[in-house]
């Protein structure tokens, strides 16, 4: 580019003038001319010329790569879950704290309080439930345990930690069996677990079966664990249960296994159909071709629980004819004992006392062998002698019937000499009792028969006993067990095992008396967990007395024996038989020849 | 006491979890006692690396307040009172939507931008936008109308398990 040397030699002369002072020149401030006027910019002589070749956009590879899109998107999926009923919203909350005792329960004080805080209890969707949306409600409930702590729902205590785990267990199956050891509270976490899902909106009608003598206490636990589940039972004449069956809407209804056999028809009815049906009990229906199994199986419904503490009373097919209502088709026909629990472990939940001993207070079992009294011994050594001749006797036209009716006769003088009236158990009873007494505790006796029950309490009437058994009428019952409660001058109920020793709640009494042993171990397991079950807060101390060198020691001896084929079942252990005496096993407690002729043959 | 505090109350509880196929949402919605009423997820989304750099600093918030949060919320039907996030980038979601917003907050790092919450009924600390900081007493009055026994901190495991079990069944590739 051209330069010159004049030009810039005067722009500096311009910038260097003395004083800074105004001139007539163009670049005075009073002008304010542009730099360009101001400078002396050479020119060239004559205009460029461009000579530009043309531009290329590179927007091809090599040059050019794609970025793809630049924004980011996505789509979304939702599910809707039922809506909780209007009748179970809930409540409305006044601004601020909650008052004192508005939603607030007394918790008792575990007996092993302090743990370390677990994780949350939470029921987890089964296997068998498919539907991605019903593994998500399950999923998406919130854990038990905030439920249940007296917060959030009206509840009498807190349920203990294997109980939310009951509840997490039944909530999301469709085929369940709840077999926990009596006394651990199964009717509880049924009913907490039928209410979550009224709650949920998952389940809009239910039906719960137990046996008559218990649906007053079933009515009571209802109010107690679920008070805001409106409940109906099936009473009066046929018009009126059919309008129960048939026409009302009540969310839950109660109905006994008489009563529904009753009503077979309507029970089969097709316009008919439960969310849940609740079989308590579920034993009653271990024969499958009994009526009670036909016209159960038959109710129309989508969920089949089953409550039991004893799956097993007598033999394993129990439990295979207990799943024909729990879950139709789950064990194939012919399966050996063995591979039961293939089919059945995921659907059955059982807890017995000592998985959750942190839980409860102690049960200790005295097994107390009593000499018979000099007249007893004399009565019962004559009876057996006798009766053994007569069995002899009867040579090949033997029954089981008959060596049974000898039994039978020789456990009664076991409690009481029919000659004399002496009873050394009762002796001992008497004993007993002064101490359950002095201590201010409460005591059951159990016996097979109901006259024994009536000799004992003439015998301890100084502790106002009261008396519980098939003969007391149905009406009476409930008043009698209140009263037991609450009179604390009663210290002693008499129950017969047939009639006491299944669903009642008697934690508050810490002794029980087996007079004498029933045939089968699970139902006198059933009657000492009339005591020793959630909510007991004192070690509950069993006594079962055996007269020495007697027909009870043997069947004991048999029945102890056996006792722990129970469990093997359940833990796939050997194939396990009979639970109560075979007939081979009534014959072997005799030294008698004779045999029935078919046995001989 | 007005009207408007017996209402029953309304959750979401909105959170975006990393996946091995990119980020997914979560959004329950709760009654007041914690209890699902509607759920919805999102397919999962994968910044490329153009995409990172594009939004930089931006990018967090955006995927968690508008992409995912805001879809989410208004794709769903039952609307929220209130919008309980498990992460303080979502709070942005505040300046898009009309609905109040916290976040649990259990680390012990400041947050910028955000201004410190305690109530009864979150275990965790809570943090709400300094931008918004008005909304702290309704947000407290609200509070005030859910159960005693809900944990704000608590569904988020719940939805974390949910999204695991939809990319066990391949929900997550294909919502729509």
């Amino acid at each position: 580019m051209p330069h010159d040397a004049d030009s810039d030699q005067k722009a500096e002369d311009t910038e260097q003038q003395p004083g800074g002072g105004h001139s007539a020149d163009p670049c005075s401030h009073n002008a304010e001319p542009s730099l360009i006027d101001c400078l002396t910019v050479p020119r060239f002589e004559r205009p460029l010329e461009a000579s530009v070749r043309d531009g290329k956009l590179l927007t091809d590879a090599p040059w050019v790569r794609s970025l793809g899109k630049l924004d980011l998107s996505i789509t979304t999926e939702g599910w809707k879950f039922p809506a909780p009923p209007v009748d179970f919203a809930p409540p409305a909350r006044p601004a601020g704290e909650l008052p004192l005792g508005r939603h607030e329960v007394k918790l008792p004080v575990l007996p092993d309080g302090g743990t370390p805080k677990k994780a949350p209890i939470r029921a987890r969707p089964t296997a068998d439930t498919v539907l991605f949306k019903d593994r998500l409600l399950c999923l998406l409930q919130p854990p038990l345990d905030g439920i249940f702590d007296g917060r959030q729902l009206e509840v009498p205590f807190e349920p203990f930690p294997y109980q939310l785990e009951g509840i997490a267990f039944l909530m999301p199956r469709h085929a369940a069996m709840l077999a926990d050891e009596m006394g651990l509270g199964k009717t509880a976490q049924a009913i907490l677990s039928l209410r979550l899902l009224f709650h949920q909106g998952t389940i809009q009608r239910a039906l719960l079966i137990c046996p008559k003598p218990l649906m007053h206490n079933w009515a009571r636990e209802i109010k107690m664990w679920a008070p805001d589940v409106p409940f109906e039972s099936f009473e009066g004449d046929q018009d009126q249960r059919r309008r129960t069956w048939l026409v009302s809407n009540c969310p839950l209804k109660l109905i006994n296994y008489e009563t529904l056999t009753r009503d077979e028809d309507l029970a089969a009815d097709e316009r008919i159909t439960f969310d849940v049906v609740l079989l308590d009990e579920a034993q009653r229906i271990k024969n499958k071709d009994s009526k009670t199994a036909l016209v159960v199986r038959s109710i129309h419904r989508t969920r089949s629980w089953a409550l039991t503490g004893t799956p097993i009373e007598n033999h394993p097919d129990d439990l295979v004819n207990i799943f024909s209502f729990v879950d139709p088709g789950r064990i194939p026909p012919g399966t050996p004992p063995r591979r039961i629990p293939l089919y059945t472990s995921d659907s059955i939940l059982r807890r017995v006392k000592d998985d959750v001993m942190s839980d409860m207070p102690p049960k200790i079992v005295r097994d107390l062998e009593i000499d018979l009294t000099p007249a007893q011994r004399q009565t019962y050594v004559k009876a057996e002698e006798d009766g053994i001749i007569h069995l002899n006797d009867l040579g090949d036209t033997i029954t089981v019937q008959h060596v049974f009716q000898l039994v039978m006769r020789l456990k009664q003088i076991c409690n009481f000499d029919p000659r004399t009236g002496e009873s050394a158990k009762l002796e001992q009873l008497l004993t007993d009792m002064e101490e359950v007494a002095e201590s201010n505790r409460k005591a059951i006796i159990f016996s097979q028969w109901v006259e024994p029950l009536d000799v004992m309490a003439k015998a301890l009437a100084k502790y106002n006993p009261l008396q519980y058994h098939g003969k007391i009428p149905q009406a009476e019952r409930t008043p009698i067990l209140d009263r037991f409660k609450s009179d604390p001058s009663c210290h002693v109920i008499l129950m017969s095992y047939g009639t006491g020793s299944v669903g009642l709640n008697l934690q508050f009494t810490n002794y029980v008396f087996l007079f004498d042993r029933w045939w089968n171990p699970a139902i006198e397991d059933q009657a000492i967990n009339r005591a020793h079950r959630v909510g007991q807060k004192h070690p509950v101390t069993v006594t079962r007395f055996v007269t020495g060198n007697s027909i009870e020691t043997r069947i004991a001896s048999i029945l102890d024996a056996k006792r722990k084929i129970f469990n093997d079942l359940l833990s796939q252990a050997d194939k396990p038989t009979s639970l109560g005496l075979s007939e081979s096993e009534i014959f072997g407690l005799f030294d008698i020849k004779a045999r029935p002729k078919r046995s001989a043959a | 006491m007005s009207e408007r505090s017996n209402l029953p109350v309304t959750l979401g509880f909105l959170t975006v979890v990393q996946e091995p196929s990119g980020w997914v949402g979560g959004y329950l919605v709760t009654n007041s006692w914690g209890r699902p009423l509607e759920f919805r997820l999102t397919t999962a989304v994968q910044p490329n690396r153009v995409q990172s750099v594009l939004y930089g600093p931006t990018l967090t918030e955006y995927l968690h307040a508008d992409l995912i949060g805001k879809t989410l919320i208004e794709k769903t039907g039952v609307k929220p009172d209130l919008i309980v996030a498990d992460n303080p980038a979502t709070l942005g979601l505040r300046g898009r939507l009309e609905i109040p917003t916290v976040a649990v907050n259990d680390s012990a790092a400041e947050v910028p931008d955000t201004v410190p919450f305690t109530h009864a009924r979150s275990t965790v600390p809570l943090l709400i936008a300094k931008r918004f900081e008005n909304d702290r007493q309704a947000i407290a009055d609200l509070l005030e109308r859910v159960d005693s026994a809900v944990d704000l901190a608590e569904p988020f495991a719940r939805i974390r398990e949910a999204v695991i079990e939809a990319r066990k069944t391949g929900v997550t590739n294909r919502a729509a």
